[in-house]
């Protein structure tokens, strides 16, 4: 018999980012590792993305004109955020002094990758080439169209930091491998022009070919990595880059509390067109509620996945009514880190009061988004007779008052 | 794919090349700390591993900064500019402001993050002195090695400091004020010209392949490591009290856990990760053994290969020795490549 003792994470990960510091708890004392939580939200948050993606393609029918608006808003967001707070990013990311160039900010993008959990390695980082490579992207089936905006989100950040350093070249960003496209990994190569000229191209054409594809370099699939640095031994479960920033694993937590597909990207274009009357509200929260609800009822249509759902909250044999749906979200919430106070929890009836902002990122019509996910989940994984709905009444904007019920709605 | 982002490249080579056959110069700015009081030495003493005290006005030393467990959390140079007055030079100095304020206690001394007042440029290369005289009022000639002096470069007051991290017998930084850097810019052009000179403008060559020819270290190469390991001990001052001290006093005594070697690989379009891009870096595996990890991978253009650095576990490696780095052919080598 091996005495090896398999790699195995400390006992005290998570600790500096959730009170139970070892696990979220299901309201049946189902005991989840921070780590599984955090993959757990972030896979979450990819499939209602996915969602609020296939509405924005409704909304906006041309892959051109979508993929178009989605880099613009991106970039405009990211540049003006950076603009106004990068500062204290880049001491945060230790951008010396003695850099210039845009090249800089590919630090800003290494760092985020690896605490939403897009694990992989930086393969070239210089003036005027830098590239990235991903092994894991829990994003990848939201649509490629999201790939060309995190790029131009990249690249704007990129430019905003360097505008406050000595000047220096500018990199374009291009991501040429893209795991949402079937590729093995995300690949980004940001290229300075100066050095190596390409032919100009449109925004939203940010996805190669690039000058520099020789000097790529690709890790086979036996070298490659499942998780980011702060949840593997090798690394001391700590993420580290090239200019010696050092993260431990609250840094995942901190990510995901507020970066989703969703929230940075798909909202902000939709707003972006109705700011411009190329959408009509109406129409945005029909398609949306419409989208989402459909997605909540697949998610637990399949008798499998409502099975695995009781596993994994623990669920009491013979216990079907509007709780299995109360544990489902609270369970997503408490990885989120979304505070929520428990008004009911009962056969009868389940009440949350949900902090707003914290499950929306501030994205207004993401809190729709969940309502009309989860009211499709529950008709799915409790029964047709529950529903879940937003009561309004006397309850502050910066709340989310759910239930969960039986009702009979004819016009549902 | 796998190209060789260094050997190919001729603005690199270019850049590289003209620090050590000619001259060049770059933006070479760092962070600096200002320390003055009447405990800025005693202070300052208890922080680094060397003497500071002594340090003679005008003068500088290199030296590291150690946590509690022995472990270098800073290289630095610290400047003496006056009898109670030091600059620090760092890349990292946000930690350093803070570990100052933890460790501060009843030392009277006020510390402040001066970088925004200045910019330093490198002049680096047998030419520099040339280039330099050529640039300011007063010759250079008599500067030594880590001594600094205030000059002039036409209307421009600057502050000449003979020094660079570049391994050049003969290197330059020249400090001036941060709001006449393109006044500056303009003047080492123009001075430069005459020489042939480079300004060198990657990154790669400046942080990297120079420093790394020459056996030095950038920060990330040395965390989590301690001075005996990486061979840094040199000039300790053991009779002083400074943090890190008790655990580094029992390292000497047991002998280093790893060792800092070179290496090279002359197989040119190679896939070997290392820990200077962040991450754990490829590992060292000899005899079936993982003995440590690739910490640094450039390219040497002086030797014309590629060049590197490993932390291995003490006395397995020998210079001269042949190893396997993700299947590539390595030879272990001393850390110095020029």
């Amino acid at each position: 018999m091996s005495k090896k003792i398999d790699e195995r994470l400390p006992k005290d990960t998570g600790k500096k980012v959730r009170e139970s510091y070892a696990a979220i708890r299901s309201p049946w004392d189902k005991l989840i590792s921070y780590k599984d939580a955090m993959h757990y939200v972030s896979r979450y948050n990819s499939v209602l993305s996915a969602a609020c993606m296939q509405a924005l393609r409704i909304l906006v029918p041309d892959y051109k004109e979508r993929a178009q608006y989605m880099c613009e808003a991106a970039y405009q967001r990211l540049y003006y955020i950076q603009t106004n707070y990068g500062a204290y990013a880049m001491d945060q990311h230790n951008v010396h002094p003695f850099c210039r160039g845009s090249f800089v900010g590919a630090l800003t993008g290494d760092a985020g990758d690896e605490g939403l959990l897009m694990c992989g390695r930086v393969q070239d980082f210089g003036t005027y080439r830098a590239e990235k490579e991903l092994d894991v992207c829990d994003w990848d089936i939201v649509g490629s169209e999201l790939c060309r905006a995190t790029t131009q989100s990249l690249e704007a950040s990129s430019t905003a930091w360097s505008e406050k350093l000595r000047p220096g070249t500018k990199l374009e960003f291009h991501m040429v491998e893209a795991r949402g496209c079937g590729d093995r990994h995300c690949r980004i190569v940001a290229e300075s022009r100066d050095k190596y000229p390409m032919p100009a191209h449109e925004q939203w054409e940010c996805f190669g070919p690039v000058a520099t594809e020789d000097q790529i370099k690709y890790t086979q699939e036996e070298d490659t990595v499942k998780e980011s640095m702060v949840f593997r031994e090798e690394c001391d479960y700590t993420f580290s880059n090239g200019t010696n920033m050092e993260q431990d694993d609250s840094s995942v937590s901190e990510m995901m509390s507020h970066s989703n597909a969703a929230c940075l990207y798909i909202f902000p274009t939709i707003d972006y067109l109705l700011r411009q009357g190329k959408l009509e509200e109406k129409t945005v929260d029909h398609v949306l509620r419409c989208v989402c609800e459909a997605a909540g009822k697949a998610a637990f249509g399949e008798y499998y996945a409502k099975e695995a759902q009781r596993a994994w909250l623990g669920v009491p044999a013979g216990l079907e009514d509007g709780r299995l749906m109360g544990g489902h979200i609270e369970m997503f919430l408490q990885a989120f880190g979304v505070p929520y106070e428990t008004e009911a929890f009962n056969s009868e009836e389940v009440i949350y009061v949900i902090d707003r902002g914290k499950l929306t990122c501030h994205a207004a019509k993401m809190g729709d988004a969940y309502v009309a996910y989860w009211y499709g989940m529950t008709r799915t994984l409790v029964n047709a007779q529950w529903f879940l709905w937003e009561e309004k009444e006397k309850v502050s904007e910066d709340k989310l008052r759910i239930k969960i019920a039986r009702k009979i709605d004819k016009f549902c | 794919m796998y190209k060789n982002v260094y050997k190919y490249d001729e603005m690199k080579r270019k850049e590289h090349m003209a620090v050590r056959e000619n001259v060049g110069w770059y933006l070479w700015t760092h962070q600096l700390i200002e320390v003055t009081g009447d405990d800025a030495s005693a202070f300052l003493d208890e922080l680094f591993t060397k003497p500071i005290a002594t340090i003679k006005v005008g003068k500088e030393r290199y030296t590291t900064m150690l946590d509690e467990k022995g472990e270098i959390i800073d290289d630095v140079v610290v400047f003496r500019m006056g009898e109670q007055k030091y600059w620090i030079s760092t890349l990292f100095a946000t930690y350093m402001q803070a570990w100052m304020e933890k460790h501060r206690g009843d030392y009277r001394v006020v510390y402040e993050n001066i970088t925004p007042q200045y910019h330093m440029y490198a002049v680096q290369g047998p030419k520099s002195r040339d280039m330099v005289n050529a640039l300011v009022e007063k010759p250079v000639d008599d500067l030594k090695f880590f001594s600094f002096e205030e000059n002039k470069a036409g209307d421009l007051k600057v502050m000449v400091n003979r020094a660079g991290f570049t391994g050049e017998k003969l290197g330059y930084e020249i400090y001036v004020a941060a709001d006449q850097a393109d006044t500056m810019e303009e003047k080492l052009r123009a001075a430069g010209e005459p020489f042939g000179a480079v300004e060198v403008t990657e990154f790669q060559v400046m942080a990297w392949t120079l420093p790394t020819e020459a056996g030095f270290y950038y920060m990330r190469d040395l965390r989590h490591a301690n001075p005996l390991e990486v061979g840094l001990d040199k000039g300790i001052d053991w009779d002083k009290e400074f943090i890190g001290k008790e655990a580094l006093l029992q390292v000497r005594e047991q002998g280093p856990a790893r060792e800092m070697l070179g290496f090279t690989v002359d197989e040119a379009d190679i896939y070997i990760q290392s820990r200077h891009l962040g991450g754990p870096g490829e590992h060292v595996i000899v005899d079936g053994e993982d003995i440590g990890r690739v910490v640094k991978l450039v390219y040497g253009y002086v030797k014309d290969t590629n060049i590197g650095y490993i932390l291995v576990k003490k006395g397995v490696l020998k210079p001269g020795d042949h190893i396997k780095l993700h299947g590539f052919d390595a030879v272990v080598t001393e850390k110095y490549f020029l």
